[in-house]
């Protein structure tokens, strides 16, 4: 509570008294009299003057208001749905914003998918050609091993063949010393002359017979080859 | 009495209206009217963040606030949520609508006083509850 000096209180009190102005508003409230009856009394008839002002003041305003009731109400109406429409706009903003995202993700998976889809075919073109250089290896390979093996063949021939040129030739040799031997000692040739000339004709044949097998298998792999 | 009071109204006269009726129920010694939500939200950031000791006790938020860019309802959220809920607070509204009502509450708000032509009684009823709602032991109350 504020308490008022001596002179201050009489300057106050013969103020209302000569030119009715008094203090006004909430400061009345906080005001201490301080025991003096006349201050009192001033502060209470200031605090009524100033609650007969507001009360009049009150009620004219309640009625300007009451008169604006409409008014207002329509303007607090359309406040509400402007902020209600821009509420919606921006929703609908963000939606529209969310749908571009959305179709820009989508376009970034397609795109991510095309490059997928041509990688798989890069790949598959990759794996066959792969397949196709495995054939190539696996043909070679077979080619390789065809003719090795067919080498080893004609080298086995070969040997068979040396073989039994030098036992046609060791047993013409041999007869052919033989009949020689019988010749020079005078023996007789007739058993060992006429098995001479069987056993070289017999050779012949047989020689003729192996080199004709093997020219006839050495064409057939030739031919068998180039096919 | 209500040590200090905080309106925040977008209707010039109704600021005369509260101001008078405060003073005639002897409601508050000290009442402050802002028009606008925004206003009032810079306002309560300010005191959240450098937390002064002028903040007001008592807050009334209008429902729809012309001109601002939210309404009462997300101002009390914002001052419940995000500026520390340290004020009693509700709507002082024509409205009577029970959704908004419910909404109201959801946000934090303690009462909703509903504005007419008699606006008095209410606050006087209010008046005598205050001591509750700053106890936290009032809970939502509607004042028709």
């Amino acid at each position: 509570m504020i308490k008022v000096d001596k002179h201050t209180r009489k300057v106050l009190i013969d103020l209302h008294k000569n030119k009715n102005v008094s203090l006004e508003g909430n400061i009345l409230k906080v005001i201490d009299p301080d025991g003096d009856e006349e201050f009192a009394a001033y502060i209470k008839d200031s605090i009524d003057k100033d609650k007969d002002n507001r009360r009049r003041r009150l009620e004219i305003t309640k009625q300007v208001q009451s008169q604006n009731k409409e008014l207002y109400r329509s303007q607090k109406e359309n406040d509400r749905v402007n902020r209600q429409l821009t509420k919606a706009l921006d929703e609908a903003e963000e939606s529209k914003q969310s749908a571009i995202k959305a179709k820009d993700e989508a376009i970034k998976a397609k795109d991510e998918a095309e490059a997928s889809k041509i990688e798989a075919l890069h790949q598959k073109r990759k794996a066959d050609k792969a397949r196709v250089e495995a054939e190539n290896a696996k043909t070679v390979a077979e080619n390789d091993l065809e003719l090795l093996q067919k080498k080893t063949q004609f080298e086995l021939i070969g040997t068979i063949v040396r073989v039994a040129l030098w036992v046609i030739l060791g047993v013409g040799v041999v007869t052919t010393l033989i009949y020689i031997l019988a010749l020079a000692t005078n023996l007789d040739t007739t058993v060992i002359g006429s098995t001479w000339s069987n056993i070289i004709g017999i050779l012949l044949t047989n020689a003729f017979s192996i080199v004709g097998t093997i020219m006839g298998v050495k064409y057939a792999s030739g031919k068998n080859g180039e096919e | 009495m209500i040590d200090s009071i905080l309106l925040i109204d977008d209707e010039d006269l109704f600021h005369l209206v509260f101001e008078d009726a405060c003073s005639l129920l002897d409601i508050t010694l000290s009442l402050k009217s802002l028009t606008s939500a925004d206003e009032a939200e810079k306002l309560f950031r300010k005191w959240f963040e450098e937390g002064t000791e002028n903040k007001p006790e008592c807050i009334f938020v209008d429902l729809n606030i012309i001109g601002s860019s939210f309404d009462g309802i997300e101002l009390i959220r914002k001052v419940n949520y995000e500026y520390g809920n340290g004020f009693v607070i509700g709507i002082i509204s024509s409205s009577s609508d029970v959704e908004e009502q419910t909404r109201a509450l959801k946000a934090g708000a303690q009462f909703w006083i509903i504005k007419s032509d008699d606006i008095e009684p209410r606050l006087e009823e209010f008046k005598k509850d205050f001591k509750k709602y700053k106890d936290r032991t009032q809970s939502f109350k509607v004042y028709k």
